[in-house]
């Protein structure tokens, strides 16, 4: 089959970002347990870090070698105005990559549909309430189930039922809001559609489920974390916090891009447990911890850099694409 | 052509759990206990005495229903169990439901309020106790500022 100059560059970049692509997420996928182990020994903050990355570096450095290596290389060392046949099996993998990016896409696109529903239907249901000894406002909804939670991915704002504000005690009711807006400190929704924008392992099987839900449960201990502040007094208050909603009654299904306080009812027990914990050995939460890393990869990130744009680079990505084109 | 029925009947009966007399779910947990065991080893680890032939011809019942696996080993069968402990109990219990939903409606709809009650029972017995967990460690923090 003979494809124009164009085309064929745009398969090139599909087929590429596939087979990169899912080499990573095979070596993501054998290494998940180990990183789910590890991020659970370390700060919630870091480990959910280390999970975010691994699940996304797949997706991420499968873009970078298109964008830094093969595109590059097209352009400069493949000359224009030369159709040239394409074989089967670069035309399957190129087929993989676009049902990989078309149903992620997708996916995210449903998802936030399907929140901007729900966030539409809260605003109708409430009203925008400034609650006593709180700085920004909050929505307030009048309905049946116990909801806290934190909507919308660029100003996201806390949407509370009026079940749980008549339920809690003042210092609860704070701890609860903390919590909440420590999940839009640290952007916990936009990295959730990160997630859904990340294609799975193969078009049709994701592959990634423990690491995204490892990732979700310790976002929400960060967040705890973050509420507590390191005050026994903090923890405690939001420990009992955390039983009270749940008391109230389930909470129903909530739309992907949205965080709610009771997302894992399951985890109910852990969470309450590293709350109390906590009030035993209370530590200060440092700016500093993540440093060192952060500057550790960023050099790292740069050599891998250097190195892949390299002509001798190029012309040998070059070489592996003609033959893996034919 | 009988090779084939025996493996056809002996698939079906992997799918349903058969039903276990008393002497043979003792035999089961002493196997999920010990892992591969003979039939001296059987013998041994049972609380009352009974004859090589008896324990003998339940590990063989055990066999056919498809709940144990076996090989030889010095002129005498080695039986190990098919499925974990946790993996026997999940198929009983779906087995358990599926025979009560596929039933006429009322009796799926009690089963379903039946477990929902107690799944809700097991909630505020878990909650209670957190609640009890955080009662304690509020009077230790008091007791703590207390000079």
């Amino acid at each position: 089959m003979i494809v124009p100059y164009l085309l064929r560059f745009l398969l090139l970049c599909l087929a590429s970002f596939f087979l990169v692509h899912l080499a990573l997420g095979l070596i993501a996928w054998f290494a998940a347990r180990t990183a789910i182990g590890l991020a659970l020994r370390m700060r919630p903050q870091t480990g959910a870090r280390l999970l975010l990355a691994v699940r996304l570096f797949p997706a991420g450095f499968a873009l970078l070698v298109v964008a830094l290596i093969c595109a590059p290389s097209y352009f400069w060392l493949e000359p224009k105005g030369t159709p040239e046949p394409i074989g089967l099996a670069f035309l399957s993998a190129a087929a993989l990559g676009a049902a990989g990016w078309g149903l992620s896409v997708g996916r995210a696109i449903l998802a936030a549909a399907r929140s901007v529903r729900h966030i539409r239907r809260f605003r109708r249901a409430g009203r925008e309430t400034r609650l006593p000894g709180e700085a920004s406002p909050v929505w307030v909804i009048e309905d049946p189930a116990p909801r806290v939670m934190l909507a919308g991915l660029i100003r996201p704002q806390v949407v509370i039922s009026r079940k749980v504000i008549a339920a809690l005690s003042s210092e609860q009711l704070a701890a609860v809001l903390r919590h909440e807006r420590a999940h839009g400190r640290s952007r916990d929704n936009l990295k959730r559609l990160l997630v859904l924008l990340a294609p799975g392992i193969l078009p049709f099987i994701r592959g990634f489920g423990a690491l995204e839900r490892g990732w979700a449960k310790i976002t929400e201990w960060a967040a705890d974390d973050r509420a507590a502040a390191g005050d026994s007094q903090r923890s405690l208050t939001l420990a009992a916090a955390l039983v009270r909603v749940a008391r109230l009654g389930a909470v129903p299904s909530h739309p992907p891009l949205v965080t709610s306080l009771m997302a894992d009812g399951m985890d109910l027990e852990t969470r309450v447990d590293r709350l109390l914990a906590a009030t035993s050995v209370a530590t200060p939460q440092s700016g500093r911890a993540g440093i060192l890393p952060g500057s550790f990869a960023i050099v790292l990130g740069g050599l891998l850099v250097a190195a892949m744009v390299h002509p001798a680079t190029l012309s040998a990505a070059h070489e592996f694409l003609e033959t893996l084109i034919r | 052509m009988i090779a084939f029925l025996k493996h056809r009947i002996a698939g079906q009966m992997l799918t349903a759990p058969p039903a276990l007399g008393h002497l043979e779910a003792t035999v089961m947990e002493i196997l999920w206990e010990r892992g591969e065991s003979n039939v001296h080893d059987v013998m041994q680890t049972l609380d009352r005495r009974l004859a090589y032939t008896t324990v003998m011809t339940t590990l063989d019942r055990l066999y056919k229903k498809g709940l144990l696996n076996r090989h030889k080993s010095a002129r005498a069968f080695v039986y190990a169990p098919r499925w974990s402990h946790r993996e026997w109990e999940q198929k009983r219990a779906g087995e358990f439901v599926a025979g009560f939903l596929s039933g006429p409606e009322p009796s799926g709809e009690l089963l379903i309020s039946c477990l929902v009650e107690a799944v809700g029972q097991q909630d505020g017995a878990l909650l209670d106790e957190l609640e009890r967990k955080i009662r304690q460690k509020r009077k230790e923090l008091c007791q703590q500022r207390k000079p």
